[in-house]
């Protein structure tokens, strides 16, 4: 184990010296020319590059740059048009995932894919062949020889999980954790040094837990080579090695990280300038109505006790750990879940059981974390779900006018840049940030949008596409509209908020007006565990 | 096969390609019951030519009045992902009540019938939106209700209207091109239900239901709402059905004309493209769905078929039909 990971070690820095000479390494994976055409679409034209073994390799690029399609091919669901796989030096046709796998390529994709009714040790060996050897045989598990084999995958990467757990009763990094081992699983059989594909791992995660998984993923370097897929260009820069760019369906840099920065990777990738804008803080004058008011709300297993106000023009933003109820929160302002007891004042006009049709009514709207599931109807065309809540001039008494509907469409479209510029096409048929600015046009299409309450509103979306939704939360801020944030980081908070304000396990820890408060992360982070 | 309809609007955006969707999908949920309907009338023409000439036709169109209202109501009930059994029970409830009322009150009974089939559907879309009970569950259960009250009402024999029967009967013996007014009222039901469908709040709040009813929910949409209209929609529909039997029979029991609609309307529904899982629904291409389930027996006689082999040659040519127009835009779970 040791020799092998100075070996890896040399090889590192012998990669790092020269990239492009010959090394006697055999690199883990290398592409030549990789394509594969969709109908006129070239999602992934002709890619090469190569993975030496021990390295870790940020992947990155806007929605639609082709990323997904290229790891499709990778894992075996795709096959190329044209070029070739190598992998350790030996050319690959993969005709199916399990091929991959042989081959040492493990891919964990962004949504988990494991079976939450199953044990731990049942979802890490539901790739491997049944049969003589194998953990089953004629039909029946061999569970010592499971639970050994499992728990050998784990310890690969450093994990002491229970191979007998439930996974239902994981948290989510333990899941990526179990993910992880399931990919590494039939390599670490044949003892081929695994590439494990890591697609999004952190779109969702906390930033705490972002820590614990960054930590395991630098361990993986010992036993093999990671490809990792991220937004977040400070995580990719921080963990890789190395970041390759892709943008139309190419490859279009390869940078070391230590010879880069997050400007230049966004410029690349966006083929733009960062907008640096600081936002101008204001401070609430005297008197002025909050248009949404918090008092002593509470949900039994959630939250209990909050109190808050939330002004015209302002950007409050709600920070905590997954454990902090912050998300149970808004939604229970919206009207989504039912509060215990409090109220929620809308304008004044206090409720103590606020509904999804009140608050929409009184103005307000909520942008889900969920959006596949809760945002949007990924069947209907884009133009229908614009004009869904609030049709506009579009609704002539019961009626509804198609015509206008997509003129209003095509208006939002040009405004928030939604790209391809086809309305009638269905929603579920864009990438994930233009599907975002369709379900945050869905409410800003409102007459009179007093507050709007946006739960992880930048997440799985491209720094380009987050950029664009973050200016338009800005300019219906700055007409008096007031927001409630739940940021994916702090950094996104401190950016955009006027007033902070943190909770932990359901209560509020910490209250800060950005106009004189001035909380370092560290201070925030504090008040959150 | 390659039938264009889906419009093709020239894109402005220089950017990523947009991928052009293939219309063929579309094209045929929208034409696909037209085109099958056509294609089983041009077969039945070339093996019975006496078939078309002899009026063949028109006994479709007036065999497939009844099933065509209940396929309609069913569907409008299906496309909120829900399913209603009761339909055809309420409609022979409805036609007892009517051969019962018509002596009474006249003109005025088609009118009570309807308000009261209107309200058992609403009934059975304010306890499924209420409750959360599945529909297929509750809807069996009030099937049996239904069955029973007609049962009770009936005394099990079969109810003749006593006066005043000309009030229905015109509707059947007067007609368009051959075809009694009972069919045409239901085609004109059909296009008020494609306008509502197509151009309201009502109907796009109908559709988001039916594709994803939580995004409808979060969306401000009256999910609970428009789900009992659904199913009064269902009840309404099942109400002309009894007023369509009524004026074909001048008398209602529970084992007579009628007694039989609640597969055919369904099968109907689904031949006519609407999708068993929600969010698809085109009243138009309903009419074609029964005109095709009215057919098949029709046909199948026409040609010589036994009378024994009947229900092998409508099972056979139902499930091919349901594979040919049923909609997949949905995922591959079938409910």
């Amino acid at each position: 184990m040791t020799a092998r990971t100075a070996a890896d070690a040399s090889a590192r820095t012998a990669h790092e010296n020269e990239v492009t000479a010959m090394s006697d390494t055999t690199p883990v994976l290398r592409l030549s020319g990789i394509s594969k055409t969709f109908g006129m679409n070239k999602a992934v034209d002709s890619v090469s590059f190569e993975i030496l073994p021990g390295e870790v390799i940020g992947l990155i690029g806007e929605n639609g740059a082709g990323k997904s399609t290229l790891l499709k091919m990778l894992s075996g669901n795709y096959r190329p048009d044209a070029g070739t796989i190598e992998v350790n030096g030996a050319p690959q046709t993969f005709r199916g995932p399990a091929d991959a796998l042989r081959s040492g390529i493990g891919v964990v994709h962004q949504e988990q894919s494991l079976f939450t009714n199953l044990t731990v040790a049942e979802n890490i060996e539901i790739n491997t062949p049944a049969g003589r050897g194998g953990v089953s045989r004629l039909g029946l598990y061999n569970w010592r020889r499971l639970n050994r084999d499992a728990a050998r995958a784990l310890e690969l990467i450093g994990s002491k999980l229970d191979p007998n757990t439930r996974v239902s009763d994981l948290t989510f990094v333990d899941r990526q954790m179990v993910e992880i081992a399931r990919a590494i699983r039939v390599s670490a059989s044949s003892h081929t040094p695994p590439l494990v594909i890591l697609d999004e791992p952190t779109a969702i995660l906390e930033r705490t837990e972002t820590e614990i998984l960054e930590r395991e993923i630098s361990k993986l370097r010992d036993i093999g080579s990671v490809i990792f897929v991220s937004h977040r260009l400070d995580e990719v820069l921080r963990i890789c090695d190395r970041v390759l760019v892709m943008s139309n369906g190419r490859l279009i840099a390869d940078r070391r990280s230590r010879e880069t920065n997050e400007d230049e990777l966004f410029r690349l990738m966006v083929g733009r300038e960062v907008h640096a804008a600081q936002r101008a803080r204001s401070s609430v004058a005297p008197g002025t109505t909050p248009v949404i008011a918090v008092s002593e709300l509470a949900r039994t297993g959630e939250f209990a006790d909050v109190s808050f106000d939330v002004y015209p023009g302002r950007v409050l933003a709600v920070l905590g750990t997954s454990g902090s109820g912050r998300e149970s929160l808004v939604r229970t302002i919206f009207g989504a879940e039912a509060a215990t007891s409090g109220t929620v004042a809308i304008g004044g006009d206090a409720s103590a059981r606020p509904s999804i049709q009140r608050s929409v009514r009184s103005g307000i709207g909520y942008l889900p974390a969920e959006r596949k599931t809760e945002g949007m109807v990924g069947e209907m065309p884009a133009d229908e779900n614009l004009t869904l809540t609030h049709p506009g001039r579009a609704a002539v008494g019961p009626f509804e006018l198609p015509r206008r509907r997509r003129a209003i469409a095509a208006e939002w479209f040009e405004t928030l840049d939604i790209r391809p510029r086809t309305p009638e096409r269905q929603l579920g048929e864009f990438s994930g940030g233009n599907q975002q600015k369709v379900v945050l046009a869905k409410w800003l299409n409102s007459d009179e949008l007093r507050a709007l309450l946006l739960d992880h509103p930048l997440r799985g979306l491209d720094p380009g596409a987050a950029e664009t939704v973050n200016e338009q939360v800005r300019a219906v801020c700055d007409a008096g509209t007031a927001i409630v944030l739940i940021p994916d980081t702090i950094e996104e908070a401190l950016e955009i908020a006027d007033d902070i304000i943190v909770m932990r396990d359901g209560r509020v820890s910490g209250r800060y007006d950005l106009g004189h408060d001035d909380p370092t992360t560290l201070d925030l982070l504090e008040r959150m565990l | 096969m390659s039938t264009t309809v889906t419009e093709a609007t020239p894109t402005t955006d220089a950017a990523p390609r947009p991928r052009r969707r293939i219309p063929g999908r579309h094209a045929w949920q929208a034409v696909g019951p037209i085109v099958i309907f056509v294609a089983m009338l041009v077969v039945v023409a070339i093996l019975t030519p006496a078939f078309i000439g002899g009026g063949g036709l028109a006994i479709v169109a007036t065999s497939s009045a009844p099933i065509l209202l209940l396929a309609l109501g069913q569907a409008m009930v299906l496309n909120v992902g829900s399913i209603d059994l009761s339909n055809a029970a309420i409609a022979l409830l409805g036609a007892i009540l009517l051969a019962l009322t018509l002596g009474p009150v006249a003109g005025a009974a088609p009118l009570v019938i309807l308000l009261a089939t209107t309200l058992f559907g609403a009934v059975n879309g304010f306890l499924v939106a209420t409750f959360q009970v599945p529909s297929f569950a509750l809807t069996l259960g009030t099937l049996g209700i239904f069955q029973a009250a007609a049962l009770v009402l009936s005394g099990r024999t079969t109810v003749y209207v006593s006066a005043n029967s000309e009030v229905t009967s015109t509707l059947y013996q007067t007609g368009i091109a051959n075809v009694p007014m009972t069919f045409w009222i239901a085609v004109v039901f059909a296009v008020v239900l494609w306008v509502m469908m197509r151009y309201t709040r009502v109907g796009r709040g109908l559709t988001a239901i039916g594709k994803n009813e939580s995004a409808a929910i979060f969306s401000a949409v009256r999910t609970r709402s428009l789900k009992v209209l659904a199913f009064a929609l269902s009840g309404f529909a099942a109400g002309l059905g009894s007023i369509a039997i009524i004026a074909q029979a001048g008398s209602a029991s529970p084992s007579g004309l009628g007694s039989d609609l609640l597969l055919p309307a369904i099968a109907a529904a689904l031949i006519g493209g609407t999708s068993i899982s929600g969010g698809v629904v085109n009243p138009l291409a309903v009419i074609f769905g029964a005109l095709t389930v009215a057919l098949v027996p029709i046909a199948s006689a026409a040609i010589g078929i036994p009378t024994q082999a009947q229900s092998l040659v409508y099972g056979v040519v139902i499930i091919a039909i349901v594979a040919l127009t049923m909609s997949r835009n949905k995922s591959s779970i079938v409910k």
